[in-house]
């Protein structure tokens, strides 16, 4: 039964008018004052709560009343095959079995995989299933198949996986199953451990119309420790010029025992070189120090494991040990950094710890290709360059370099690497007369000047320039920065795989006072970073994520790249350019590109620590998420029906009205009666 | 017991045209004389200097009592005793808690038992009785003590009684009982809302150093035969207790409660040997005084 105007429902509100009169009226009753109720408490009460109850009747009536005639103008109807799917028929059956790595814990996974099996057993020969087996996202085994047998060794098959637990995809999927079937009855089965952290809730999960979820909570027989290494954190410090690690780990025991003299391991490259005792509380946290490490090498792949217990994959965390990598950068000053003119590019580089800059400073003369190749970044503060440099700086940028060219008043560029510069150098204005010109529109977009995108982050405005080269920018280039009237202020463009900004005015005090606003340090902070293209390493990724190996290592080209998974496998990676690794195992991954020779990049990844918390959730909560969607269900329309028979099927609410105004009648008698008695 | 219709020329006024009046002094001096007019020849007036009796004369009676007649005749020594001493004091107790405030018919209990009390007192005074007053709820509200020169202050109290408090017997009758040594005359005044047992419980100790003690129990008709009609709400006047009730489905119930209430109380008290009087306030006070000398008269005859 549907309603033609639901909105009249509101009126359904209108039922509390009755109540608020028959309360209002309780309390305007009149009292009268006796003595003492002495006599009056000890008759039986029956005769005073006999009144009350007519009250009530009255009040029923009334509200009844009420209640119908508002449903009679809500104009109720029935629709024609609004029958329930019949309950014969063959079925739709999808078995969402959890992989995730909490499945493993004591004899869960045992019980999902029986409590799979004898759904698959309860089959019909006409009914057909999938398997879908999910964690942190969900994959089809088997896709809707009346092959039982096949069902039942796809289960055997079936692994903990290294995944966190995820409802949500896995429903959507089994929505999608559901929703392609033509059987007439629809089923999905989750099997699970129906950990909380497996569902935030909030989003609604459609099923196909008359499809029925159907939820299998698996328990462990018997309760295990179970602790975890829930984080790794590196204290870096220098002894004696080298650089040392300390590791710290931090433990959480979920059990309700608490866990004593449990060995914690260091190991590195695969072997252990520390061991800790430490005893963690019950449902509490420890952590435990192991002594300095020496960084020797670009990658050590270093883990924390922690002895065995009920769930095995959470006690051990891989991380990699990087050393600290300053940022090279190359000051190419035309005094060798001796003059003025590069003192405040200097003073500004030398400070900061993420990234560190490791500063060379050279006259153009004596830029060699050694000193070229160790640069990342090369500032041009103010030089006249020659044609030959130009073109070694070109091929350095062509790799991946990255050029700050700072056009003041002696810089030049020759015409025959026109090219390299995004816009082309003209004569300088002079505003020393009049009033000084500033920068007006700053593009906060580019990550060069996100940092200073929020408000009060940093004011470029109060700068001023007393003058600054006329740029045109080449075709294909970005301005980033412009002055008041318009002309450029910073040009940027790729050029290979690098990037080139030009600043059209000195970064010293000869042209401008940029160099004495706060603005200043970070603002060279962030050119050289970007054009270094740095980007902060993590120790480790999280099972699940989606890693862009292009990311690992910008400056080298690794695609098309091969990607090694902890298991020894090789592990798929996506499409030719915009290929990603799927991090689906626990342990180092090795990536690298897909030519011989190439050098692997590792990548640590570790299981979602959320999941080592055992805590369960009510499976009624996803019963009450999974609704009934309308739209889904695939029966043929019919042909539209007769006015008379569409007229039979909205006949309802005149019943209602005629019931509605017959319980008026009644309760005008009633009430009558009672306030004459 | 219906005596003082008999009572020629008593004036039987309304109490409550009595109450419009205001004044307690002045309804207590017409009530009284015309109640004194009316039977001063009657035969119960008055006997509180008579000599009662002679007695053998023991070592330490005051030799100035002794009957030198006597002596003269019989060579013994008697000691004249009387009744009742003249200036007997006389002490009113009267309830003033909240359920004495309720009146259906124009005059409260509290208003009517103000005006019994200036009457009884006024009638008192008249026969060079020392008169006082107690007023009491839970607890003692005023205390007169008896004197022959209290008459003035009595009707003040009087006058400015107020029912403020819920009421109870046993603790201001404890204390009362402790407090009235010398032998006297007790008239208590209350509407009694407790059990029969634990009303003669709290009176009777009023009785152990000799008093004579006289109950009247007040009640409004409105509390005896439950004239109500509409069903409503009952407000307990003591403790704010409300009570949605049928009177009609009730008042059988209710009524035959009150009068066992009443006939307990009568019994227990005469029992106890305490003059109990039961009367509401459509009654005259003429009434009330009749009663009151007929009990004093019965008391000196038994004695």
């Amino acid at each position: 039964m549907s309603l033609l105007s639901p909105l009249f429902l509101v009126a359904l509100a209108g039922l509390a008018i009755p109540v608020l009169v028959h309360l209002i009226q309780r309390e305007k009753k009149r009292v009268v004052q006796f003595p003492s109720l002495m006599f009056l408490q000890r008759i039986p009460y029956s005769s005073v709560r006999r009144r009350r109850v007519h009250n009530w009747l009255l009040l029923l009536v009334r509200l009844t009343a009420l209640a119908l005639l508002v449903l009679a103008f809500a104009r109720p109807f029935l629709r024609r095959g609004e029958l329930p799917l019949s309950a014969a028929g063959s079925r739709e059956v999808v078995v969402l079995l959890d992989q995730s790595y909490s499945m493993g814990y004591g004899d869960r996974w045992e019980k999902a995989r029986a409590a799979a099996r004898t759904v698959v057993k309860g089959l019909t020969a006409g009914d057909r299933a999938s398997l879908v087996l999910f964690s942190s996202d969900g994959t089809v085994a088997v896709r809707a198949t009346q092959d039982h047998a096949q069902l039942l060794s796809a289960i055997d098959a079936a692994r903990v996986a290294d995944g966190a637990t995820r409802f949500g995809p896995a429903l959507k999927l089994a929505a999608t199953l559901l929703g392609e079937s033509t059987q007439p009855r629809r089923d999905a089965v989750l099997i699970s451990d129906f950990q909380r952290n497996g569902w935030q809730g909030g989003e609604p999960v459609y099923l196909p119309q008359g499809a029925e979820l159907r939820t299998v909570p698996v328990e462990e027989t018997r309760a295990q420790p179970n602790a975890a290494v829930v984080a790794v954190s590196m204290a870096r410090s220098t002894f004696a010029e080298q650089e040392r690690v300390t590791v710290t780990a931090g433990l959480r025991n979920y059990a309700d025992t608490p866990l004593t003299a449990a060995d914690v391991k260091l190991e590195l490259s695969g072997r252990a070189i520390q061991t800790e005792r430490v005893t963690v509380p019950a449902r509490g946290s420890a952590s435990v120090s192991f002594a300095p490490i020496t960084v020797n090498q670009p990658q050590l792949r270093a883990s924390v494991r922690l002895a065995a217990d009920g769930l095995a994959q959470d006690n051990v965390r891989y991380f990699i040990v990087a050393p600290r990598s300053p940022v090279p950068v190359l000051v190419v000053d035309a005094s060798g950094g001796a003059g003025a003119g590069s003192l405040y590019v200097l003073r500004a580089l030398s400070i900061g710890e993420s990234p560190a800059f490791a500063v060379t400073v050279r006259t153009p003369d004596a830029v060699s290709d050694d000193v070229l190749g160790k640069a990342a970044v090369v500032v041009l503060n103010d030089v006249s360059l020659q044609a030959g440099l130009a073109s070694r700086l070109a091929a350095f940028v062509g790799r991946g370099g990255g050029l700050l060219v700072a056009a003041g008043p002696r810089a030049s560029w020759p015409g025959s690497q026109a090219a390299l510069l995004p816009a082309a150098l003209a004569g300088a204005v002079d505003r020393t007369r009049g009033e000084a010109a500033r920068l007006g529109a700053v593009e906060y977009g580019h990550p060069l000047f996100e940092l200073f995108r929020a408000a009060r982050s940093g004011d470029f405005s109060s700068a001023q320039f007393y003058g600054f080269r006329q740029l045109t920018p080449a075709a294909g280039a970005a301005v980033l920065a412009r002055f008041d009237a318009g002309a450029p202020a910073l040009v940027e463009q790729g050029v290979g795989r690098g990037h080139v900004l030009l600043w059209a005015s000195s970064l010293d005090l000869s042209w401008n006072d940029l160099a004495l606003k706060p603005v200043y340090l970070p603002f060279i902070h962030r050119a050289v970073r970007h054009l270094a293209m740095y980007a902060e390493s993590t120790p480790w990724e999280t099972v699940g994520q989606v890693l862009d190996p292009a990311r690992l290592n910008p400056r080298e080209a690794l695609q098309p790249s091969i990607a090694l998974a902890p298991s020894g496998a090789r592990a798929p990676v996506g499409g030719k350019d915009d290929g990603v690794l799927v991090l689906a195992e626990q342990g180092f991954y090795e990536v690298r590109a897909a030519k011989a020779g190439a050098e692997g990049v590792a990548v640590a990844a570790n299981v979602d620590v959320a999941e080592s918390d055992l805590d369960t959730m009510d499976p009624r909560a996803l019963l009450a998420a999974a609704v009934a969607s309308g739209g889904v269900a695939s029966a043929t329309p019919a042909a539209p029906p007769t006015p008379e028979a569409q007229e039979r099927t909205q006949r309802l609410w005149w019943y209602l009205l005629l019931a509605g105004l017959l319980l008026l009648g009644v309760d005008t008698v009633f009430s009558n009666r009672l306030s004459r008695a | 017991m219906d005596g003082a219709a008999a009572l020629p020329g008593a004036r039987f006024v309304d109490p409550a045209v009595l109450a419009r009046i205001g004044n307690i002094d002045l309804v207590a001096k017409i009530i009284v004389d015309g109640f004194i007019n009316g039977m001063h020849r009657a035969p119960f007036f008055g006997a509180s200097v008579d000599f009662a009796e002679h007695r053998g004369y023991v070592p330490g009676d005051d030799v100035r009592r002794i009957d030198w007649r006597v002596f003269a005749r019989t060579d013994r020594f008697y000691v004249k005793e009387y009744e009742a001493d003249t200036n007997a004091n006389f002490s009113v107790l009267l309830d003033v808690s909240k359920s004495m405030g309720f009146g259906s018919r124009g005059i409260t209990k509290l208003e009517y038992a103000s005006i019994l009390t200036g009457c009884l007192t006024n009638l008192a005074h008249r026969q060079r009785d020392r008169v006082g007053l107690v007023t009491f709820d839970d607890d003692i509200v005023e205390h007169v003590p008896p004197s022959a020169k209290h008459m003035d202050t009595v009707l003040h109290v009087l006058d400015r009684i107020e029912p403020r408090k819920a009421g109870r017997l046993d603790v201001p009758l404890r204390k009362l009982a402790e407090h009235f040594a010398r032998r006297g005359i007790l008239v208590v005044i209350s509407d009694f809302y407790e059990e029969p047992e634990a009303v003669v419980e709290a009176i009777t100790p009023l009785r152990f150093r000799g008093n004579d003690v006289m109950v009247f129990h007040l009640l409004d008709p409105a509390e005896v035969d439950f004239t109500y009609t509409d069903a409503m709400s009952f407000e307990d006047l003591e403790t704010g207790v409300q009570m949605p009730i049928v009177p009609d489905a009730l008042r059988k119930e209710y009524k035959a409660m009150v009068q066992a209430h009443i006939e307990a109380l009568r019994k227990r008290f005469s029992e106890t040997r305490i003059d109990y009087a039961f009367f509401d306030t459509s009654k005259p006070l003429d009434y009330a005084l009749f009663s009151f000398l007929t009990m004093r008269e019965r008391m000196m005859r038994t004695r």
